[in-house]
Order: structure tokens, then C-alpha cells, then sequence
């Protein structure tokens, strides 16, 4: 039992930093000389690294203020710091891949989306980041259960979006990258389980989209499980098993995400968001009563999950990261003068209140929600955000990544449970205020828990799907 | 109050009255930590019913001189049989007979006594919604609470694993 966490040699974690330190790309920027300095001690890591390195980095560490790297690479598994380790220094562990993960992702991306390593995180505002050029979930399970083109290969514009102008779509946008000439579709205005919509400050709907890399994408594709018909063949003599991230071959496993975008204008300060141009979509099969709708508008990131299937964790590592202005905490005086989702003005809005159906995205103006954080953000992942804050200003004075931070990550304390398939998670409870708005707390089977309510995934045949709700989808 | 060495006595003398292993009653790394609940409430409870409030340390004490015994070492079943003996008196085996309930049933039991018209009953109530899904006897059952399924779907159509992977021994 909890083998996985007794013994720290297990970790690999020799292996795992010098695969990163090795791996750093060449770094060309005008600051990247001073990235090139900043050491890895904040977290401890040179207590792992080979002897030489460890020198390195503990005189780069305290040259620049023991602030942690900045890389475009994806970490493959997490590493632990403290020998034995305790379940909160393996959090603090986790939550260092988290944001190790979320600046690789952000980075600035080439025209065929690999990370661009001319450019540091923060340094293109509005440009594309890496992750946008992966494959939105409505690109893959395709009407009738067609093959999605191959990972690449997707540049059509979307059939629902025809009515727009492909003249009006501003040239050298994000998605003019990966996927092809036009933006994707952000259509759903729902979160899970038809919990409701999020309504934003200007009375609009909040949007959300579901993503996977090519690693993921592929399994899908190669074993056609985006059709009900390949996956009744598929099940007949297998089990869905998403490849996984593995340091031995240094290979990127799968890795799925989920974004929350708000509409820039009103009482929106566009400089404080990524933003992208989007094509959002009003999905008449989301909601009775909504009439079809296209239109261009420039979006705003508010919350972004990032789920990775790693070998020694096969539940996934669940990381979700927020806008820093998206809600106050419950019981807590407001810190900021305005929020994306409060207003502390209005004193008698229902709390954390789905808004009165009919749900209609194409509304002009709905009241907006009256959203507050259940569980507070622990004190030593508030600070591990201050610390990455000052090495993402560090990298970029003007980086609109201070503007996010880590609300946790949860993690499987015993992946080889055999009476628990979801391997104990910790915490036991996550959710993200704009993805799971309306179920956090702590009761369990009711209050938001990733690996707990994904470990129920099955595809549409019923049988378990991996901890993904995506294959679902298929037609 | 309880200390680190309370906690240690306490999980030890509960593997031996329960059955289950101790690294099943404390994982390695628990978040869930049933553990420290129950902890707080044997020791206020036990304090509180039997009006002895060093009942519950002296429990604890008696265990631990027990498990500590060299000549001759005692095994678990010697161990579990010397704390369950009448000598100990009613209150204190009463206190180890509930510190079994309250392991098993995620519950603390309060026994009602006979009277003219009713036979003695126990009752219980649940400690927590933590502690109602924590019981041992879901364990002991390979099954789960109504309402709380780690179980994938379709985990019915399956045969349960071992129960030696649910106890830990």
C-alpha cells in the first residue's frame, strides 16, 4: 500500500530535473540572459540535481533572487522535493508542475504552435500561446461520426460560422497557426451537468471550451473513437487508455484542458486578460429557445483547467488556474475594487445562484452572477503564486500572466489503490469558480472533485473512458 | 487534549481491536484524516459519559504497556483479549467496545439501558459526513455506503477484490 509515495527514490526525480535542466531551449531574447540566471532553489530542486548543476544553480538561484524557471516545456512528471515527502510538501510539489505546466502552455507559439523559443512567456500580448493551437473538442467529434482531419489538418471554416465575413476575421490571430485560417467555435455556455451559466459583470454569458494535445488527439483519432461505431469496436477487446507523459522516453502523454473566456468591452480592462479572437457560437442544441448566431468577438481568458495523464499518476493530474479578479472568498473582505464575477455593491444577490431559466446565450443582458470562492486558496499556494507573479514580471515587466494564478492542484495520494480507484485524491475537493461555480464546497458525490467525478467517465458505450467525459461526444 | 503519541497508541490499539491494519486506519499520506475526528471524539465523549476524564488516556496508557511488553512479546490477539478483560473494569472496556463502533460505523453508540417495558438498545449517531462514508464496515462489505461509490460503472458485474486489500492483513 501507498507505495508510490514511500519511497521517494520511486520519483525519479535525478532523472526528471536533469531531463528539464537538459531540455531548456537556447535562449536568444533580451532577457533570456537573465532567465538564463535564475535558478532552481526556490523549491529546493538542487537538492536533486547532480553535483555540478546543483553548484550552478544555487549561484544563478542567488544571483536572481531564487526565482524559478521559465520554460516552454512541458514537465512529464512531478518531482519530489522533501525525503520522506508529507502530503503537504508533495502538494506544494504538485502545484510547482502545476505552473510549471501553465507557463509551458502560455508560451508563445510559432505558426505551426510549438513553443516559441525567441520569445519568453508574456512577451507577445494577444499573440497565439501554445495550447490554442491544440484540437477543440467539437473538431474532433464531428457530425455523424466522420474522421476528424489529422492532427494539423484542420483549416476549414467552421459550417456554423459560414455567415461570417472571412474578411472580417483579423489576419495573424492565434489560430491562424495550428489549426488553420479562422478561429475556433466557442460554443458552450453551460458548465457540467447542466449546473447553469456563469453571467459576467456585463451581463454576458461566459464561454467555455474543451481541448486536447496530440498525443490525446491521436489515440482518439488512431483507434476511431470518435464515433459510436468505432468505439463499440474498439470496447469489444479493450479498455480506453490515454497514453501517458513518461520521462523514460521523454514523451508528452495526454493532456486535456478546459478554458473560460469572458467578452472583452465594458467593464472589462482588456490589458489585464489574454485575449483572443473568437467565433462564438449560440448552439441552439444547448438550449430550447436559442436561435443559431456567429459572430467574431474578442475574448478574455478567466479560468483554465489542465488535466495530464503522467505515468506515475494515472487518475491525471487535475490543475486549475483563475483570473486573479474573478471572485472574492467566502467570508473574506473583497480585496479588489471590482471583480469578473462580484459586485460588491449589490448586498442582496444570491450567492453562488445559477441565474433564472430560460438560459439564453444570446441575450443581451442577463443579471449578472453573484459568484464567491468556497474554498479558500491555501497560504502556501497563494505564496508559491506570488513567487512565480515575480518571476513572470521578472521575464516581462508588462506580462499579462501575473494577472492568473494557481487555485491548486489535485493529485492521486495512492495511485495504486486496489480499493480506490481514484487513488485518495488531495485535496479531496477542487473546483474552479468558473468552471464548477455552482458545486464547490466539501460534501461528497455533491461538491466538485476532479478525479472523483471524472473516475465515472465512461463512453458511449458505458464502459470506463479513462477519466475523460470527452468520448462522449461521439456521434 | 491528545499528542503525537496519543495518536500512535491510538491507531495501534484500534488495528488491534478492529482488525485492520494500521496503515489502513493512518495511510501514509491521508487527506482525509478520519483519524484526528475520531481521536477528538474518543477522548471527549469517553470523558463525558463515563466521568473520568482520564479514562481515555489511561486506555492508551494501559495499550501501550501492553504492546510494549518484551517478556513475554504479546501478539495482537493477546493484546486485543488483555484490553476486553473484565478486570479493566465496565467503563473501560465499554470505552474499547465503542472505540470498535465508532471505527466500523463512522458512528458514536450510546446504550440505552433496560427498563420495565424495553430491553437495553443501542443507539448511534453519525459523527460526520466524513465519518458516515469512513466506516469500516463498507470496507469489511467490499461494498460502499448508499450514496458514495468510488466504484467505476458497471463495477457490479464484476467480482469484489480480495478482502485482504480492503484490511490491509
Amino acid at each position: 500500500m501507498h507505495g508510490q509515495w514511500t519511497d521517494n527514490k520511486d520519483r525519479e526525480p535525478q532523472g526528471t530535473l536533469d531531463q528539464q535542466v537538459r531540455s531548456q531551449p537556447p535562449l536568444k531574447h533580451r532577457y533570456h540572459a537573465r532567465l538564463a540566471l535564475i535558478g532552481l532553489a526556490a523549491c529546493s530542486l538542487s537538492a536533486s540535481l547532480p553535483a555540478q548543476e546543483a553548484s550552478q544553480a544555487e549561484h544563478a538561484g542567488a544571483a536572481a533572487d531564487s526565482l524559478p524557471q521559465l520554460s516552454s516545456t512541458i514537465p512529464l512528471e512531478v518531482t519530489s522535493t522533501v525525503n520522506p515527502p508529507t502530503l503537504e510538501s508533495l502538494q506544494h510539489d504538485f502545484d510547482v508542475f502545476s505552473w510549471q505546466s501553465f507557463i509551458a502552455l502560455n508560451w508563445p507559439a510559432t505558426d505551426d504552435g510549438q513553443p516559441n523559443n525567441n520569445m519568453v512567456i508574456g512577451q507577445d500580448p494577444g499573440g497565439p500561446v501554445v495550447w490554442q493551437g491544440w484540437r477543440e473538442s467539437r473538431s474532433i467529434f464531428l457530425p455523424g461520426g466522420a474522421q476528424p482531419p489529422a492532427w494539423g489538418d484542420n483549416s476549414s471554416v467552421p459550417e456554423a460560422c459560414q455567415s461570417v465575413d472571412p474578411s472580417s476575421i483579423p489576419p495573424g490571430t492565434i489560430y491562424l497557426t495550428q489549426v488553420g485560417k479562422t478561429p475556433d467555435v466557442l460554443d458552450e455556455s453551460e458548465e457540467p451537468f447542466e449546473t447553469g451559466p456563469l453571467i459576467d459583470q456585463n451581463g454576458q454569458y461566459t464561454r467555455f471550451e474543451i481541448l486536447t494535445n496530440e498525443a490525446m488527439f491521436n489515440y482518439v483519432r488512431d483507434n476511431q473513437l470518435y464515433s459510436k461505431a468505432g468505439q463499440q469496436t474498439f470496447d469489444k477487446d479493450n479498455e480506453v487508455g490515454f497514453p501517458s507523459s513518461a520521462t523514460a522516453t521523454n514523451t508528452v502523454g495526454s493532456i486535456m484542458l478546459k478554458a473560460a473566456w469572458i467578452k472583452m468591452g465594458g467593464n472589462y480592462d482588456e490589458t489585464k486578460y489574454h485575449t483572443s479572437y473568437a467565433l462564438v457560437y449560440n448552439n441552439p442544441a444547448e438550449q430550447p429557445g436559442v436561435t443559431a448566431d456567429c459572430s467574431l468577438e474578442k475574448v478574455g481568458l478567466v479560468g483554465f483547467h489542465i488535466a495530464h495523464k503522467t505515468k506515475k499518476e494515472p487518475q491525471w493530474v487535475w490543475s486549475t488556474f483563475e483570473h486573479v479578479a474573478n471572485v472574492p472568498t467566502q467570508g473574506e473582505a473583497p480585496q479588489l475594487s471590482a471583480y469578473n464575477f462580484y459586485n460588491a455593491s449589490c448586498t442582496d444577490c444570491p450567492v453562488n445562484e445559477p441565474p433564472a431559466r430560460p438560459w439564453n446565450p444570446a441575450n443581451p443582458h442577463t443579471p449578472p452572477s453573484q459568484i464567491e470562492r468556497v474554498i479558500p486558496i491555501s497560504a502556501d499556494t497563494r505564496a508559491l503564486n506570488d513567487l512565480y507573479h515575480r518571476a513572470l514580471t521578472a521575464a516581462e515587466p508588462d506580462s499579462v500572466w501575473v494577472n492568473y494564478e494557481l487555485v491548486s492542484t489535485q493529485w492521486p495520494t495512492n495511485a495504486e489503490s486496489k480499493t480506490d480507484p481514484t487513488g485518495v485524491p488531495a485535496p479531496s475537493f477542487l473546483a474552479n469558480t468558473t468552471l464548477e461555480t455552482y458545486i464547490q464546497g466539501q460534501v461528497r458525490q455533491t461538491s466538485s472533485s476532479c478525479m472523483a467525478c471524472h473516475n465515472n467517465a465512461s463512453d458511449t458505450t458505458g464502459k470506463p473512458s479513462d477519466f475523460t467525459y470527452l468520448l462522449q461526444r461521439a456521434q | 487534549m491528545s499528542s503525537n503519541n496519543d495518536m500512535d497508541n491510538f491507531i495501534a490499539l484500534s488495528a488491534v481491536l478492529t482488525g485492520f491494519n494500521a496503515n489502513i486506519l493512518r495511510p501514509f499520506l491521508d487527506p482525509v484524516d478520519i483519524k484526528s475526528e475520531y481521536l477528538q471524539v474518543f477522548f471527549t465523549r469517553i470523558a463525558e459519559e463515563s466521568g473520568d476524564p482520564k479514562l481515555a488516556t489511561n486506555i492508551l496508557a494501559k495499550f501501550a504497556q501492553l504492546n510494549g511488553q518484551t517478556n513475554p512479546k504479546l501478539n495482537d490477539q493477546q493484546i486485543g483479549e488483555e484490553m476486553l478483560a473484565p478486570a479493566n473494569g465496565a467503563n473501560f472496556v465499554l470505552a474499547c467496545r465503542k472505540l470498535i463502533f465508532m471505527w466500523y460505523s463512522g458512528a458514536w453508540p450510546t446504550i440505552i439501558p433496560a427498563s420495565a417495558t424495553a430491553p437495553e438498545t443501542t443507539v448511534s449517531e453519525i459523527i460526520s459526513a466524513k465519518s458516515y462514508t469512513c466506516g469500516l464496515v463498507w470496507q469489511v462489505m467490499q461494498s460502499h455506503p448508499m450514496g458514495d461509490s468510488n466504484f467505476r460503472y458497471g463495477y457490479w458485474a464484476k467480482a469484489p477484490i480480495p478482502l485482504s486489500d480492503y484490511t490491509g492483513n
